[in-house]
Protein backbone atom coordinates (compact mmCIF):
# COMPACT_ATOMS: atom_id res chain seq x y z
CA UNK A 1 0.00 0.00 0.00
CA UNK A 2 2.81 2.37 1.05
CA UNK A 3 4.99 2.28 -1.70
CA UNK A 4 2.31 3.28 -4.55
CA UNK A 5 1.00 6.35 -2.31
CA UNK A 6 3.04 8.67 -3.79
CA UNK A 7 2.13 13.38 -3.05
CA UNK A 8 1.03 15.56 -5.76
CA UNK A 9 3.07 18.32 -6.39
CA UNK A 10 1.87 20.58 -4.03
CA UNK A 11 1.15 17.83 -1.36
CA UNK A 12 5.33 16.78 -1.41
CA UNK A 13 5.64 21.14 -1.31
CA UNK A 14 2.98 21.23 2.00
CA UNK A 15 4.04 17.95 3.80
CA UNK A 16 7.88 19.53 3.09
CA UNK A 17 7.19 22.75 4.44
CA UNK A 18 5.56 21.28 7.16
CA UNK A 19 8.47 18.81 7.76
CA UNK A 20 10.88 22.29 8.34
CA UNK A 21 8.40 24.38 9.37
CA UNK A 22 7.87 23.34 13.35
CA UNK A 23 8.64 24.12 17.11
CA UNK A 24 12.44 24.95 15.79
CA UNK A 25 10.96 28.07 13.47
CA UNK A 26 8.81 29.67 16.45
CA UNK A 27 10.40 28.30 19.57
CA UNK A 28 13.71 28.25 18.64
CA UNK A 29 15.22 30.61 16.19
CA UNK A 30 14.00 34.31 18.09
CA UNK A 31 15.53 32.60 20.94
CA UNK A 32 18.83 31.45 19.17
CA UNK A 33 18.86 35.09 16.94
CA UNK A 34 18.67 37.42 19.95
CA UNK A 35 21.00 35.19 21.75
CA UNK A 36 24.02 35.84 19.34
CA UNK A 37 23.33 39.30 18.17
CA UNK A 38 20.32 39.66 15.55
CA UNK A 39 21.86 41.09 12.15
CA UNK A 40 25.29 39.00 12.27
CA UNK A 41 23.30 35.78 13.26
CA UNK A 42 21.10 36.05 10.23
CA UNK A 43 23.59 36.44 7.79
CA UNK A 44 25.39 33.41 9.32
CA UNK A 45 22.24 31.55 9.13
CA UNK A 46 21.45 32.61 5.56
CA UNK A 47 25.16 31.23 4.52
CA UNK A 48 24.88 27.77 5.94
CA UNK A 49 20.83 27.70 4.53
CA UNK A 50 22.78 28.15 1.23
CA UNK A 51 25.67 25.79 1.88
CA UNK A 52 24.71 23.54 4.15
CA UNK A 53 20.76 22.82 4.03
CA UNK A 54 19.93 23.19 0.89
CA UNK A 55 22.25 20.69 -0.41
CA UNK A 56 21.40 18.13 2.35
CA UNK A 57 17.76 18.40 1.85
CA UNK A 58 18.30 18.26 -2.14
CA UNK A 59 20.63 14.88 -1.28
CA UNK A 60 18.32 13.48 0.74
CA UNK A 61 15.43 14.04 -1.20
CA UNK A 62 17.33 12.13 -4.50
CA UNK A 63 17.96 9.09 -2.05
CA UNK A 64 14.60 8.73 -1.15
CA UNK A 65 13.47 8.81 -4.65
CA UNK A 66 16.08 6.96 -5.93
CA UNK A 67 15.81 4.10 -3.24
CA UNK A 68 12.32 3.95 -2.39
CA UNK A 69 13.36 2.81 1.10
CA UNK A 70 13.46 4.37 4.50
CA UNK A 71 16.86 5.76 6.06
CA UNK A 72 18.48 2.65 7.08
CA UNK A 73 17.60 1.03 4.55
CA UNK A 74 18.71 3.64 1.51
CA UNK A 75 22.10 4.40 3.05
CA UNK A 76 21.96 0.11 2.72
CA UNK A 77 21.39 0.00 -0.75
CA UNK A 78 23.54 3.64 -2.07
CA UNK A 79 26.20 2.08 0.01
CA UNK A 80 26.34 -1.49 0.90
CA UNK A 81 24.67 -3.24 4.29
CA UNK A 82 28.09 -3.11 5.97
CA UNK A 83 27.53 1.12 5.99
CA UNK A 84 24.05 0.95 6.69
CA UNK A 85 25.25 1.69 10.41
CA UNK A 86 25.35 5.51 9.17
CA UNK A 87 21.38 5.53 8.66
CA UNK A 88 20.39 3.52 11.49
CA UNK A 89 22.83 6.93 13.50
CA UNK A 90 20.73 9.44 11.50
CA UNK A 91 17.25 7.89 12.22
CA UNK A 92 18.62 7.79 16.29
CA UNK A 93 19.29 11.47 16.01
CA UNK A 94 16.12 12.13 14.46
CA UNK A 95 14.21 9.35 16.62
CA UNK A 96 16.11 11.12 20.35
CA UNK A 97 14.95 14.32 19.14
CA UNK A 98 11.25 13.50 18.58
CA UNK A 99 11.43 11.69 22.12
CA UNK A 100 11.54 15.22 23.61
CA UNK A 101 9.85 17.01 20.52
CA UNK A 102 6.58 15.52 21.51
CA UNK A 103 7.16 16.68 25.01
CA UNK A 104 7.32 20.21 23.54
CA UNK A 105 4.07 19.26 21.46
CA UNK A 106 2.72 18.47 24.55
CA UNK A 107 3.62 21.69 26.27
CA UNK A 108 2.39 23.57 23.18
CA UNK A 109 -1.05 22.19 23.76
CA UNK A 110 -1.12 22.49 27.15
CA UNK A 111 -0.41 26.00 26.83
CA UNK A 112 -2.90 26.38 23.87
CA UNK A 113 -5.53 25.20 26.15
CA UNK A 114 -4.76 26.53 29.19
CA UNK A 115 -4.85 30.70 27.67
CA UNK A 116 -8.75 29.51 25.59
CA UNK A 117 -10.23 27.88 28.98
CA UNK A 118 -7.95 28.22 32.46
CA UNK A 119 -7.16 32.23 31.52
CA UNK A 120 -3.16 31.79 31.36
CA UNK A 121 -2.78 35.24 30.87
CA UNK A 122 -4.38 36.57 34.84
CA UNK A 123 -2.11 33.79 36.43
CA UNK A 124 1.61 34.26 37.49
CA UNK A 125 3.34 32.86 34.27
CA UNK A 126 6.92 31.92 35.67
CA UNK A 127 5.02 30.18 38.99
CA UNK A 128 2.54 28.82 36.60
CA UNK A 129 5.41 27.09 34.32
CA UNK A 130 6.83 25.80 37.66
CA UNK A 131 3.65 24.10 39.16
CA UNK A 132 3.31 22.79 35.61
CA UNK A 133 6.71 20.58 34.92
CA UNK A 134 6.91 19.48 38.28
CA UNK A 135 3.36 18.33 38.18
CA UNK A 136 2.70 14.60 36.12
CA UNK A 137 0.63 16.84 33.29
CA UNK A 138 3.39 17.02 30.78
CA UNK A 139 3.64 13.20 30.15
CA UNK A 140 -0.67 13.88 29.70
CA UNK A 141 0.53 16.07 27.45
CA UNK A 142 3.02 14.43 25.58
CA UNK A 143 0.84 11.39 25.17
CA UNK A 144 -1.77 13.47 24.09
CA UNK A 145 0.68 14.81 21.12
CA UNK A 146 1.78 11.38 20.44
CA UNK A 147 -1.80 9.98 19.55
CA UNK A 148 -2.70 13.11 17.60
CA UNK A 149 0.57 12.38 15.40
CA UNK A 150 0.08 8.90 15.10
CA UNK A 151 -3.11 8.90 14.44
CA UNK A 152 -2.69 11.36 11.35
CA UNK A 153 0.45 9.14 10.05
CA UNK A 154 -1.95 6.16 10.58
CA UNK A 155 -3.91 7.21 7.73
CA UNK A 156 -0.94 7.00 4.84
CA UNK A 157 0.37 9.30 3.24
CA UNK A 158 -1.90 10.73 1.05
CA UNK A 159 -5.18 10.53 3.63
CA UNK A 160 -3.12 11.39 6.33
CA UNK A 161 0.22 13.72 5.73
CA UNK A 162 -0.56 15.44 2.83
CA UNK A 163 -4.18 16.10 3.77
CA UNK A 164 -3.10 17.11 7.54
CA UNK A 165 -0.26 19.86 6.03
CA UNK A 166 -2.47 20.98 3.82
CA UNK A 167 -4.97 21.87 6.71
CA UNK A 168 -1.55 23.27 8.88
CA UNK A 169 0.73 25.36 6.97
CA UNK A 170 -1.94 27.49 5.39
CA UNK A 171 -3.37 28.05 8.53
CA UNK A 172 0.38 28.87 10.37
CA UNK A 173 0.86 31.29 7.90
CA UNK A 174 -2.52 33.10 8.24
CA UNK A 175 -1.87 33.27 12.19
CA UNK A 176 1.41 34.25 11.86
CA UNK A 177 0.68 37.11 9.56
CA UNK A 178 -2.02 38.15 12.39
CA UNK A 179 0.24 37.83 14.83
CA UNK A 180 3.15 40.01 12.69
CA UNK A 181 0.39 42.16 12.04
CA UNK A 182 -0.17 42.86 15.81
CA UNK A 183 3.60 43.19 16.91
CA UNK A 184 4.34 45.57 14.23
CA UNK A 185 1.83 47.74 15.45
CA UNK A 186 2.69 47.94 18.97
CA UNK A 187 4.56 51.22 20.28
CA UNK A 188 8.26 50.79 20.29
CA UNK A 189 8.11 48.09 18.30
CA UNK A 190 10.93 49.65 15.96
CA UNK A 191 13.38 48.70 18.11
CA UNK A 192 12.97 45.31 17.69
CA UNK A 193 13.88 45.81 14.39
CA UNK A 194 16.72 47.88 14.98
CA UNK A 195 17.94 44.78 17.02
CA UNK A 196 16.76 42.10 14.67
CA UNK A 197 18.37 43.32 11.49
CA UNK A 198 21.25 45.90 12.47
CA UNK A 199 24.00 43.86 11.64
CA UNK A 200 27.21 44.02 14.17
CA UNK A 201 29.84 42.26 12.19
CA UNK A 202 32.41 42.24 14.97
CA UNK A 203 30.02 39.15 16.35
CA UNK A 204 30.93 37.05 13.16
CA UNK A 205 34.41 36.39 14.90
CA UNK A 206 32.08 34.32 17.57
CA UNK A 207 32.61 30.45 17.27
CA UNK A 208 29.27 30.26 18.99
CA UNK A 209 27.59 31.86 16.97
CA UNK A 210 28.76 29.88 14.10
CA UNK A 211 28.44 27.07 15.65
CA UNK A 212 24.58 27.87 16.19
CA UNK A 213 23.49 29.04 12.74
CA UNK A 214 24.75 25.64 11.70
CA UNK A 215 22.40 24.00 14.25
CA UNK A 216 19.82 26.34 13.42
CA UNK A 217 20.15 25.70 9.88
CA UNK A 218 20.03 22.15 10.45
CA UNK A 219 17.34 21.87 13.19
CA UNK A 220 14.95 24.19 11.48
CA UNK A 221 15.07 22.82 7.79
CA UNK A 222 15.13 19.66 8.74
CA UNK A 223 18.71 19.15 6.80
CA UNK A 224 20.17 16.17 7.55
CA UNK A 225 17.24 14.33 9.89
CA UNK A 226 16.37 11.80 7.01
CA UNK A 227 12.61 13.12 7.30
CA UNK A 228 13.09 14.34 3.38
CA UNK A 229 14.40 11.07 2.31
CA UNK A 230 11.34 9.37 3.50
CA UNK A 231 9.60 12.14 1.84
CA UNK A 232 11.40 11.41 -1.10
CA UNK A 233 10.45 7.70 -0.94
CA UNK A 234 6.72 8.88 -1.70
CA UNK A 235 7.91 11.68 -4.57
CA UNK A 236 6.59 11.86 -8.08
CA UNK A 237 8.91 10.21 -10.37
CA UNK A 238 9.55 13.66 -12.05
CA UNK A 239 10.00 15.29 -9.19
CA UNK A 240 13.19 17.67 -9.09
CA UNK A 241 14.66 17.30 -5.94
CA UNK A 242 16.56 20.34 -6.41
CA UNK A 243 13.23 22.64 -7.05
CA UNK A 244 11.45 21.48 -4.32
CA UNK A 245 14.57 21.30 -1.58
CA UNK A 246 15.38 24.99 -2.39
CA UNK A 247 11.52 25.81 -2.06
CA UNK A 248 11.25 24.37 1.23
CA UNK A 249 14.54 25.81 2.21
CA UNK A 250 13.47 29.38 1.45
CA UNK A 251 10.27 29.05 2.43
CA UNK A 252 11.13 27.80 5.98
CA UNK A 253 13.40 30.23 6.67
CA UNK A 254 10.60 32.59 5.55
CA UNK A 255 8.65 31.21 8.15
CA UNK A 256 11.36 31.72 10.94
CA UNK A 257 11.52 36.02 9.99
CA UNK A 258 7.96 35.81 10.43
CA UNK A 259 8.19 34.43 14.00
CA UNK A 260 11.27 36.26 14.76
CA UNK A 261 9.77 39.93 13.63
CA UNK A 262 6.60 38.64 15.91
CA UNK A 263 8.43 37.41 18.93
CA UNK A 264 11.51 40.36 19.13
CA UNK A 265 9.26 43.04 18.59
CA UNK A 266 6.91 41.91 21.11
CA UNK A 267 9.38 41.71 23.60
CA UNK A 268 10.77 45.04 23.01
CA UNK A 269 7.92 46.68 23.07
CA UNK A 270 7.03 45.37 26.50
CA UNK A 271 10.33 46.26 27.85
CA UNK A 272 10.47 49.41 26.41
CA UNK A 273 7.31 50.10 28.47
CA UNK A 274 8.99 49.32 31.52
CA UNK A 275 11.83 51.67 30.80
CA UNK A 276 14.24 48.65 30.82
CA UNK A 277 17.99 48.74 29.01
CA UNK A 278 18.57 46.70 26.08
CA UNK A 279 20.91 44.31 27.91
CA UNK A 280 18.03 43.57 30.31
CA UNK A 281 15.72 42.71 27.35
CA UNK A 282 18.25 40.47 26.22
CA UNK A 283 18.38 38.38 29.02
CA UNK A 284 14.75 37.44 29.04
CA UNK A 285 15.35 36.82 25.30
CA UNK A 286 18.42 34.75 25.94
CA UNK A 287 16.71 32.12 28.28
CA UNK A 288 16.35 29.00 27.71
CA UNK A 289 14.25 26.46 25.85
CA UNK A 290 11.55 27.42 27.39
CA UNK A 291 11.79 30.48 29.48
CA UNK A 292 11.00 32.70 26.53
CA UNK A 293 8.00 31.21 25.01
CA UNK A 294 6.15 29.82 27.94
CA UNK A 295 7.53 32.25 30.58
CA UNK A 296 7.73 35.63 29.10
CA UNK A 297 5.36 35.29 26.10
CA UNK A 298 2.31 35.40 28.55
CA UNK A 299 3.42 38.31 30.41
CA UNK A 300 3.85 40.27 27.55
CA UNK A 301 1.16 39.26 25.80
CA UNK A 302 -0.96 40.18 28.92
CA UNK A 303 0.24 43.84 28.44
CA UNK A 304 -1.29 44.58 24.92
CA UNK A 305 -5.21 45.31 24.01
CA UNK A 306 -6.68 41.87 23.33
CA UNK A 307 -3.88 39.63 24.46
CA UNK A 308 -5.17 36.35 25.52
CA UNK A 309 -6.63 36.41 22.09
CA UNK A 310 -2.90 36.70 20.60
CA UNK A 311 -1.32 34.63 23.04
CA UNK A 312 -3.93 31.69 22.18
CA UNK A 313 -3.30 32.59 18.62
CA UNK A 314 0.54 32.57 18.84
CA UNK A 315 0.18 29.02 20.80
CA UNK A 316 -2.10 27.65 18.07
CA UNK A 317 0.38 28.46 15.43
CA UNK A 318 3.07 26.80 17.76
CA UNK A 319 0.90 23.81 17.95
CA UNK A 320 0.41 23.76 14.32
CA UNK A 321 3.73 23.99 13.14
CA UNK A 322 4.81 21.22 15.76
CA UNK A 323 2.46 18.73 14.53
CA UNK A 324 3.14 19.40 10.87
CA UNK A 325 6.82 18.44 11.68
CA UNK A 326 6.32 15.94 14.51
CA UNK A 327 4.46 13.89 11.98
CA UNK A 328 7.41 13.83 9.83
CA UNK A 329 9.17 12.64 12.35
CA UNK A 330 7.14 9.76 13.16
CA UNK A 331 6.71 8.53 9.46
CA UNK A 332 10.47 8.82 9.09
CA UNK A 333 11.03 5.90 12.46
CA UNK A 334 7.55 4.38 10.99
CA UNK A 335 8.97 3.78 7.11
CA UNK A 336 12.06 1.80 9.02
CA UNK A 337 9.37 -0.52 10.32
CA UNK A 338 7.50 -0.65 7.17
CA UNK A 339 10.99 -1.33 5.39
CA UNK A 340 11.25 -4.34 7.21
CA UNK A 341 7.86 -5.94 7.20
CA UNK A 342 5.49 -4.74 9.15
CA UNK A 343 2.18 -3.13 8.09
CA UNK A 344 1.85 0.25 8.76
CA UNK A 345 -0.73 -0.06 11.74
CA UNK A 346 1.79 -1.99 13.63
CA UNK A 347 5.07 0.44 12.28
CA UNK A 348 2.59 3.09 13.99
CA UNK A 349 1.47 1.63 16.82
CA UNK A 350 5.79 0.73 17.75
CA UNK A 351 6.47 3.94 17.17
CA UNK A 352 4.23 5.78 19.04
CA UNK A 353 4.58 3.46 22.44
CA UNK A 354 8.27 3.68 22.03
CA UNK A 355 8.48 7.41 21.56
CA UNK A 356 5.72 7.77 24.64
CA UNK A 357 7.90 5.75 26.79
CA UNK A 358 11.12 7.12 26.09
CA UNK A 359 10.14 10.83 26.17
CA UNK A 360 9.62 10.15 29.53
CA UNK A 361 12.61 11.62 30.98
CA UNK A 362 11.97 14.61 29.20
CA UNK A 363 8.48 14.99 30.18
CA UNK A 364 9.87 14.64 33.73
CA UNK A 365 13.61 16.51 33.96
CA UNK A 366 14.06 19.50 31.99
CA UNK A 367 17.71 18.99 33.12
CA UNK A 368 17.43 16.14 30.55
CA UNK A 369 15.90 17.92 28.18
CA UNK A 370 18.01 20.15 28.28
CA UNK A 371 20.68 17.92 27.56
CA UNK A 372 19.57 15.89 25.02
CA UNK A 373 18.52 18.81 23.18
CA UNK A 374 22.38 19.83 23.20
CA UNK A 375 23.40 16.24 22.47
CA UNK A 376 21.21 15.56 19.30
CA UNK A 377 20.15 19.08 18.35
CA UNK A 378 24.15 18.97 17.41
CA UNK A 379 24.46 15.59 16.40
CA UNK A 380 22.65 16.52 13.34
CA UNK A 381 25.88 17.89 12.04
CA UNK A 382 27.37 14.05 12.53
CA UNK A 383 23.87 13.50 10.28
CA UNK A 384 24.74 15.46 7.53
CA UNK A 385 28.56 13.96 7.37
CA UNK A 386 27.28 10.69 6.94
CA UNK A 387 25.08 11.93 3.85
CA UNK A 388 28.05 13.52 2.69
CA UNK A 389 30.33 10.34 2.77
CA UNK A 390 27.34 8.18 0.97
CA UNK A 391 27.56 10.66 -1.85
CA UNK A 392 31.61 11.05 -1.67
CA UNK A 393 31.61 6.99 -1.70
CA UNK A 394 28.90 6.69 -4.47
CA UNK A 395 30.68 9.40 -6.02
CA UNK A 396 29.61 13.36 -6.44
CA UNK A 397 29.44 13.22 -10.35
CA UNK A 398 27.40 10.54 -10.54
CA UNK A 399 25.57 10.91 -7.66
CA UNK A 400 24.45 14.95 -9.11
CA UNK A 401 24.33 13.19 -12.80
CA UNK A 402 22.45 9.72 -12.04
CA UNK A 403 20.65 10.56 -9.09
CA UNK A 404 19.66 14.18 -8.15
CA UNK A 405 18.88 14.60 -12.24
CA UNK A 406 16.93 13.32 -14.38
CA UNK A 407 16.98 13.85 -18.16
CA UNK A 408 13.16 15.48 -18.50
CA UNK A 409 14.50 18.07 -15.45
CA UNK A 410 15.09 21.54 -16.89
CA UNK A 411 17.12 23.09 -14.17
CA UNK A 412 20.10 20.34 -13.48
CA UNK A 413 22.85 21.01 -11.11
CA UNK A 414 26.03 22.28 -12.51
CA UNK A 415 29.82 21.11 -11.36
CA UNK A 416 29.89 23.34 -8.28
CA UNK A 417 27.52 20.54 -6.23
CA UNK A 418 30.49 18.37 -7.02
CA UNK A 419 33.38 20.55 -5.31
CA UNK A 420 30.72 21.80 -2.90
CA UNK A 421 30.33 18.08 -1.14
CA UNK A 422 34.18 17.35 -1.79
CA UNK A 423 35.45 20.44 0.18
CA UNK A 424 33.12 23.08 1.38
CA UNK A 425 30.83 21.01 3.13
CA UNK A 426 33.44 18.83 4.87
CA UNK A 427 35.89 21.59 5.43
CA UNK A 428 32.90 23.82 7.05
CA UNK A 429 31.91 20.91 9.20
CA UNK A 430 35.42 20.33 10.27
CA UNK A 431 36.15 23.70 11.11
CA UNK A 432 33.03 24.62 13.20
CA UNK A 433 33.41 21.34 15.57
CA UNK A 434 37.04 22.26 16.12
CA UNK A 435 36.30 25.69 16.55
CA UNK A 436 33.56 24.62 19.15
CA UNK A 437 36.37 22.35 20.40
CA UNK A 438 38.78 25.04 21.20
CA UNK A 439 36.31 28.08 21.78
CA UNK A 440 34.75 25.26 25.03
CA UNK A 441 38.24 24.37 26.01
CA UNK A 442 39.38 28.07 26.30
CA UNK A 443 35.82 28.97 28.20
CA UNK A 444 35.97 26.21 30.83
CA UNK A 445 39.38 24.14 30.40
CA UNK A 446 38.42 22.21 33.62
CA UNK A 447 34.91 20.92 32.85
CA UNK A 448 34.56 21.10 28.84
CA UNK A 449 34.82 17.15 28.83
CA UNK A 450 32.85 16.41 31.38
CA UNK A 451 30.57 13.74 30.65
CA UNK A 452 27.75 14.07 33.30
CA UNK A 453 26.90 18.08 32.90
CA UNK A 454 23.33 18.79 30.58
CA UNK A 455 25.78 20.84 28.23
CA UNK A 456 29.64 20.23 27.54
CA UNK A 457 31.27 19.13 24.82
CA UNK A 458 32.38 15.45 26.69
CA UNK A 459 28.25 14.72 26.89
CA UNK A 460 28.09 15.00 23.49
CA UNK A 461 31.03 13.21 22.32
CA UNK A 462 30.11 10.54 24.90
CA UNK A 463 26.63 9.98 24.08
CA UNK A 464 27.44 9.77 19.79
CA UNK A 465 30.44 7.33 20.86
CA UNK A 466 27.96 5.03 22.72
CA UNK A 467 25.62 5.53 19.56
CA UNK A 468 27.76 4.93 16.92
CA UNK A 469 29.83 2.08 18.74
CA UNK A 470 26.12 -0.05 19.35
CA UNK A 471 24.97 0.75 15.33
CA UNK A 472 28.03 -0.38 14.29
CA UNK A 473 28.46 -3.71 16.50
CA UNK A 474 24.97 -4.54 16.22
CA UNK A 475 24.67 -3.34 12.20
CA UNK A 476 24.15 -6.67 10.70
CA UNK A 477 20.90 -7.82 13.37
CA UNK A 478 19.65 -4.28 13.11
CA UNK A 479 19.42 -3.90 9.01
CA UNK A 480 19.08 -7.89 8.50
CA UNK A 481 14.85 -7.62 8.29
CA UNK A 482 15.09 -4.78 6.29
CA UNK A 483 17.86 -6.45 3.30
CA UNK A 484 15.69 -9.55 4.18
CA UNK A 485 12.85 -7.99 3.03
CA UNK A 486 14.58 -5.65 0.40
CA UNK A 487 15.66 -8.77 -1.41
CA UNK A 488 12.33 -10.43 -1.23
CA UNK A 489 13.63 -13.40 1.49
CA UNK B 1 13.93 52.80 11.41
CA UNK B 2 17.44 53.28 10.68
CA UNK B 3 18.32 53.46 6.98
CA UNK B 4 21.01 49.98 7.04
CA UNK B 5 18.69 47.95 9.46
CA UNK B 6 15.67 48.28 6.62
CA UNK B 7 18.53 47.56 3.83
CA UNK B 8 19.51 44.68 6.09
CA UNK B 9 16.11 43.95 6.51
CA UNK B 10 14.90 43.57 2.50
CA UNK B 11 18.07 41.79 1.83
CA UNK B 12 17.49 38.68 4.38
CA UNK B 13 13.35 39.29 3.37
CA UNK B 14 14.39 39.17 0.04
CA UNK B 15 16.73 36.03 -0.43
CA UNK B 16 14.20 33.96 1.71
CA UNK B 17 10.95 35.54 -0.50
CA UNK B 18 12.71 35.28 -3.65
CA UNK B 19 14.16 31.92 -3.28
CA UNK B 20 11.12 30.69 -2.48
CA UNK B 21 8.96 32.17 -5.16
CA UNK B 22 11.71 31.80 -7.56
CA UNK B 23 11.85 27.98 -6.97
CA UNK B 24 8.44 27.49 -7.28
CA UNK B 25 7.80 28.90 -10.57
CA UNK B 26 10.51 27.24 -11.62
CA UNK B 27 9.08 23.77 -10.43
CA UNK B 28 5.79 24.57 -12.07
CA UNK B 29 7.51 24.94 -15.21
CA UNK B 30 9.07 21.42 -14.84
CA UNK B 31 5.21 20.10 -14.89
Amino acid sequence: MDKKESFSRWGIIFAGLGMAVGTGNLWRFPRIVSQYGGGAFMIAWIIFLIIWALPLLTIELAIGKKTRLGVIGSFGKMIGQNFAWMGTFVAFVTAAITFYYTVVTGWCVKYFFATCFQGLIRKEPIQYWEVFTSSWEPIGFHFVAICIGCSIIYFGVVKGIERANKILIPSLLILLLIAVVRSLTLPGAIQGLNFLFSPNLSQLGDPKLWLNALSQAAWSTGAGWGLMLTYGVYSRKNENPLLTSTTLGFGNNFVSLLAAITVIPTVFSFFAGQNMAQERVLDVMRQGNEGLTFKWLPILFSKIPSGSFFLALFFLALCFAAFSSLIAQLEMISRIFIDSGLTRKRAVTIVGIGCFLLGIPSALSIGFFNNQDWVWGLGLMVSGAFFIILVLKVGPRKFREEIISSPEHKIKLGRGFDYLVTFILPIQLIAVLLWWFWDSYSADPGNWMKIFTTASVGTVLFQWAVAITVFIVFNKVITKKIFREKNGN
Amino acid sequence: MEIETLITMILIFGVCIGGFVYSLYRSSKED
